[in-house]
């Protein structure tokens, strides 16, 4: 058995529909321009490949065509995943975006899933130290105005000047995953922002307890806003219709992201991808998967606005986000709608600038 | 001699020649097109890339008069002092025409003959030059512990360096403070506008002496300038990264301003 014949992933593509794919981009761009109208103040995008869950390859497409239905709100890209892709042309494409925009870019940079290693033949062993490079060849391409080379590691270009520059001065807001200490110091060392997603508010308070630490010894006191927190939400007028709701949909139980081929994590598993306990650690928190479980660990809101607010103030105790990046849970049709204006109306106005 | 192992410069003959009333110590290995290397202003450091470059090239590398064990530098009052006795020593060992290294203090004194004698130069090759600090006065330089201890991003790969006397760090720090010049300089600046001569511009991402964000000045001011940074090396960058060092400057010397089309061929499997 090698590594992708153990099912998940890569997902073969017999049964694609290029009609329900087209749906599915429809109701994110909906999703996306409904938000902006009900005054969220950023909408996000990822990147994930070769599955049918989150069929984003390339996140910079989707915020391209994001930028033609949202005013407003931010538009932010959790990925590009920088190790696996070419720096100057992610350093153009977020100029261009922030164009678009008028400077309403946040730019995460992620390490990406490590399957994602294997989609562009990329060791994963080389995972940090390309991610690393990557992220300050990305840095200067934005803010040097006279042309310059990049002799590095993994990178080399012998002349740089990108146009457009963006809009934002010197740059997009840059983020990075917090999860692991290495993550943490990086980000604190260089003053990027860090983020949590599939992880447990426990976790996550830790790093970042950690990151704010390692950033006191470089003379750098982060904001609030350099901290966000990534879940899904679902919420109805009462408790008990939110967690029915969410049951019928089939949502109730985390899915995972469709990247869990057991025969590949093997072999991911003894890369320097991972770093250390910490990571093991993670895999087996979001083996927790029921609703209850969810709840408690962070990794889900639900419920009545009521409820979901005394959710909010707990994370925001314990982490401190001062930014917390919403999916829906499942995806219903009018319900998903209603529970984004629930969230806008009743919540958002209790939690905000607290 | 690119083993990890063997001490850099290992391979260097020591040599001296009588140029401008000094006795002028100077290292050398290899044959091939001229490289001549000037340190920086805590004195002559070999790295493995000037052992690389002695693979391809005659590489040169010079004791400034009145640096290490040579005679107090006295008479020299400034840069250009220090530069005609350089170019003499050129002259003294016949050489036509050279390629020119310079580390910190030493691009700036490049950067010196190259104006002096620009017809002699086939290129110029600064690393973290200090001849433009715009930060700076002539009045803060930093010391030469000050200095020693930003030389390496990675000081756990370098050989344990060689501890200066008192008495030879007193009299270079003085010689460097008469002679390093104001951090800018109007008549330098129009003079290097006017220099033709290619030059290559390496910075350290790791450099806080000279921190990469300096590289933009070379590009303006110089009119034939390509700015390379080098990522994850400090100020000593061809000891941080002698590798990703001696690749560009073996293209630039063959190859110039055309260094920037690639050449290599990347076909995978044919």
């Amino acid at each position: 058995m090698g590594p992708t014949s153990g099912g998940g992933w890569p997902v073969p593509a017999d049964d694609f529909s290029p009609e329900l794919a087209q749906a599915s981009y429809e109701i994110t761009l909906n999703h996306a321009e409904i938000a902006d109208q009900l005054g969220w103040n950023w909408v996000s995008v990822a990147e994930h490949h070769y599955a049918p869950f989150s069929i984003s390859p390339n996140p910079m497409v989707m915020a391209a065509a994001f930028s033609q239905r949202v005013k407003t709100a931010k538009i932010a890209l959790m990925g590009p995943d920088i190790p696996i892709l070419n720096p100057v042309r992610v350093a153009e494409e977020f100029a261009m975006l922030d164009t678009l925009t008028g400077g309403r870019i946040v730019a995460g940079l992620m390490r990406g899933t490590p399957n994602e290693y294997i989609t562009y033949n990329i060791n994963p062993n080389e995972s940090r130290d390309r991610f690393e490079e990557s992220l300050k060849l990305i840095k200067m391409v934005w803010t040097e105005k006279q042309p310059f080379g990049w002799q590095g590691r993994y990178f080399q270009f012998r002349t740089i000047s990108i146009w457009p520059r963006p809009v934002q001065d010197p740059h997009p807001p840059l983020f990075m995953s917090g999860s692991s200490m290495e993550s943490g110091k990086f980000a604190a060392d260089n003053k990027v922002g860090i983020g949590f997603a599939v992880t447990t508010l426990e976790a996550a308070s830790k790093a970042a307890a950690y990151y704010r630490e390692e950033a006191g010894k470089t003379g750098w006191e982060p904001t609030k806003d350099n901290v966000i927190f990534r879940m899904p939400f679902y919420l109805a007028d009462t408790d008990d219709q939110a967690v029915e709701d969410l049951k019928v949909a089939g949502a109730a139980k985390f899915k995972g992201i469709g990247t869990l081929n057991p025969d590949m994590m093997r072999v991911l598993r003894q890369t320097k991808y991972f770093s250390g306990n910490e990571n093991r650690h993670r895999e087996v928190q979001q083996a927790a998967t029921e609703l209850n479980d969810r709840v408690k660990l962070g990794q889900l809101l639900i419920g009545s606005p009521e409820t979901v607010i005394k959710q909010i103030e707990k994370i925001r105790d314990d982490l401190g986000p001062g930014i917390l990046d919403l999916t829906n849970a499942g995806e219903m049709g009018d319900k998903t709608i209603k529970s984004m204006e629930l969230m806008a109306t009743k919540v958002l106005p209790h939690i905000k600038d607290r | 001699m690119t083993d990890e192992n063997i001490i850099p410069g290992a391979g260097f003959e020591e040599k001296f020649a009588e140029a401008d009333g000094f006795s002028i110590r100077y290292m050398e290995a290899g044959s091939g097109p001229v490289i001549v290397s000037l340190h920086g202003a805590n004195g002559l450091r070999l790295s493995r890339t000037h052992d690389m470059l002695a693979e391809s090239h005659r590489v040169i590398v010079v004791e400034v008069p009145g640096f290490g064990n040579s005679q107090e530098n006295t008479r020299a009052e400034d840069m250009k002092d220090l530069a005609v006795s350089i170019l003499a020593f050129i002259e003294a060992l016949s050489l036509e025409t050279l390629n020119m290294m310079g580390m910190s203090f030493g691009g700036k004194l490049a950067l010196t003959c190259a104006i002096l004698k620009p017809e002699i130069m086939e290129s110029i090759i600064l690393i973290a030059p200090a001849a433009i600090r715009p930060d700076r006065t002539s009045e803060n330089i930093p010391t030469h512990a000050q200095r020693a201890a930003a030389l390496f991003a990675h000081p756990e790969r370098q050989p344990s360096p060689n501890k200066l006397s008192a008495e030879i760090i007193a009299k270079q720090e003085d010689l460097v403070g008469r002679t390093m010049g104001p951090g800018r300089s109007e008549a330098f600046e129009a003079k290097l506008a006017e220099l033709q001569v290619p030059v290559l511009a390496l910075f350290g991402t790791e450099d806080i002496l000279i921190p990469p964000e300096i590289g933009k000045y070379y590009r303006e001011i110089l009119p034939n300038c390509f700015l390379m940074i080098v990522y994850d090396a400090a100020h000593a960058i061809d000891a941080d990264r002698p590798e990703a060092v001696t690749e560009l400057i073996q293209d630039f010397v063959v190859r110039r301003g055309d260094f920037i089309v690639r050449e290599v061929d990347d076909t995978i499997h044919p």
